[in-house]
């Protein structure tokens, strides 16, 4: 009995180091993260941003007819493997292109999943 | 002439061969099936099962145990009667092998994910619950007479639910080395089970519109914080429990290695020449602690049964308590992600990532559960840190 109650013992002791040095951990994390990092959502960027958005937009009407037809072939595609059902339960009616405002860090993820190919 | 060949006879194994070693034969043909067939972290379970073969052989003396016995090592006697893998043995026995490990893994681990989102670490902390229940489950278990584990041996089995073999490795073969074989090979073998053991679990705990929660975006981390993680982490957990020093500061020297940039050379060997070198050891030498005298033992099936126990309950605990953070922070967190707080890099991550997609096609929740899953691996070293703390004579 008496190896029990140690038992018990060491466990509340020991979660609670554990807990005690992570949550001391998150603060030096959140320590890092105001000494360290700077938010890049500031104004230059945006200005770089809306440059990069008039460029996309020339480049898509010179190709516009040009293969819509298989761009349209590989939207239905994705979008059935996204929602895993068959390419014939799907119409496309209308596409449009939206700017990439997706993070860089979005993007390599994405890039592993493919690569894992989970 | 026949009494040569009777000489022979006489030195050769087989006079010696007898029913417990017939069984550890059987023992290494299922490992030997289940990581080359059933790919079950072959890495490891291989040169384990190979290790079991060899130290069961009669009459090869590759593998004496007796001379690891009691606190005191004579290298001087281990040198002169001790066989191969006795001398690799040195390594595990030293404490050498499962830091070096560690380095490797740090060196191949993104620390970037739990910088972005800090709570993620706390996540690390309660995913460690399986440990300490599956202690209090072995000693309960010690009551009954035939299978009696020591306090030691409770610690050394409640680890397994770190799901870091190094980690397992490393505190049992300082408690409890009588139990490293069938300890190692439990964490290993669960290790692999648990694209298998978890989603159950997951499932039971979370509600379907929990599953489907899709996370804010992880801010990009910088390279300065990247590097400065490794340091501050490797100097704090040390200075607070020095016993989780040996493993915390190989981990994190291998990520700083990996995130300073400037040692490209040092990354590559400590990511593959050197793990690979010291995984074939460690594995070779863990196995060979499986003789038959001590494996086949009431024991190593309470180590099993404890082990998946362990394994579950951290889990849960994983699950839970991201559930509770999810309710906190106003349904931000999908509670999935908390089961990969058990470590087991990547698996337990990739895990949470299969379940979410099943609810969610379009759900990516790997890179958040990257967070908890290498804070699982810091809270499973400070815990086997409070374990060598507590009972390392």
């Amino acid at each position: 009995m008496n190896s029990l109650y140690e038992g018990l013992s060491v466990t509340v002791v020991g979660m609670g180091i554990v807990f005690g040095i992570l949550i001391l951990l998150y603060f030096i994390l959140i320590g890092m993260k105001l000494v360290f990092y700077k938010d890049p959502k500031k104004a230059p960027v945006a200005v770089e941003k809306q440059e990069i958005k008039q460029d996309t937009v020339t480049a898509d009407e010179d190709n516009e007819d040009l293969d819509e037809d298989e761009l349209i072939a590989v939207l239905t595609a994705a979008v059935a493997s996204s929602l895993n059902q068959s390419t014939y339960n799907l119409n496309i009616r209308s596409f449009r292109r939206i700017d990439q405002n997706s993070p860089v860090w979005n993007t390599v993820s994405r890039k592993e999943q493919i690569a894992n190919r989970l | 002439m026949i009494e040569t060949v009777l000489n022979f006879l006489d030195k050769s194994g087989i006079n010696e061969l007898n029913i417990p070693t017939l069984i550890m034969f059987g023992i290494v043909a299922v490992l030997l099936y289940l990581a080359i067939v059933k790919k079950f972290e072959p890495l490891l379970l291989l040169p384990i099962a190979f290790g079991v073969l060899l130290a069961n052989l009669p009459n090869a003396g590759l593998m004496h145990p007796e001379l690891f016995e009691g606190g005191h090592l004579d290298i001087i006697e281990i040198v002169d009667k001790g066989g191969l893998l006795d001398l690799l043995y040195l390594g595990v026995k030293l404490g050498i092998y499962p830091p070096l490990i560690f380095l490797g893994v740090g060196a191949m681990t993104d620390f970037g994910p739990l910088i972005a989102n800090p709570k993620s670490i706390l996540l690390g902390a309660a995913a460690q619950i399986g440990i300490f229940t599956t202690f209090i489950g072995a000693i309960l278990l010690g009551f009954i007479p035939a299978i009696g584990f020591t306090i030691e041996q409770a610690a050394s089995t409640g680890i397994i639910g770190g799901a870091d073999g190094p980690t397992a490795i490393f505190v049992t073969k300082t408690l409890a080395p009588e139990l490293l074989g069938p300890i190692a090979i439990a964490a290993y073998s669960y290790m692999a089970l648990v694209p298998i053991i978890q989603p159950p679990i997951m499932k039971a705990l979370t509600t379907k519109k929990e599953r489907m929660i899709v996370m804010e975006q992880l801010r990009p981390v910088s390279k300065v914080e990247k590097i400065v993680f490794p340091v501050i982490v490797a100097a704090v957990v040390t200075i607070i429990i020095p016993d989780a020093g040996a493993l915390i500061g190989m981990l994190m020297l291998g990520n700083l290695i990996r995130e300073s940039g400037v040692v490209e050379r040092l990354n590559k060997t400590v990511q593959n020449e050197l793990i690979n070198i010291i995984t074939i050891f460690l594995g070779v030498t863990v196995g060979a602690t499986a003789n038959a005298n001590t494996f086949l033992d009431p024991k190593t099936l309470g180590i099993v049964v404890l082990g998946l126990l362990a394994f579950s309950m951290s889990t849960a605990g994983g699950v839970l308590f991201a559930k509770l953070m999810c309710k906190l922070s106003g349904g931000k967190i999908n509670p999935l992600i908390g089961s990969a707080g058990v470590s087991a890099v990547p698996m337990a991550a990739r895990v949470s990532q299969t379940v979410g997609q099943k609810e969610n096609p379009s759900n990516f929740l790997l890179m958040h559960a990257m967070g908890p899953n290498v804070a699982g691996v810091i809270g499973s070293a400070v815990a086997a840190g409070v374990f060598l703390a507590m009972y390392a004579k």
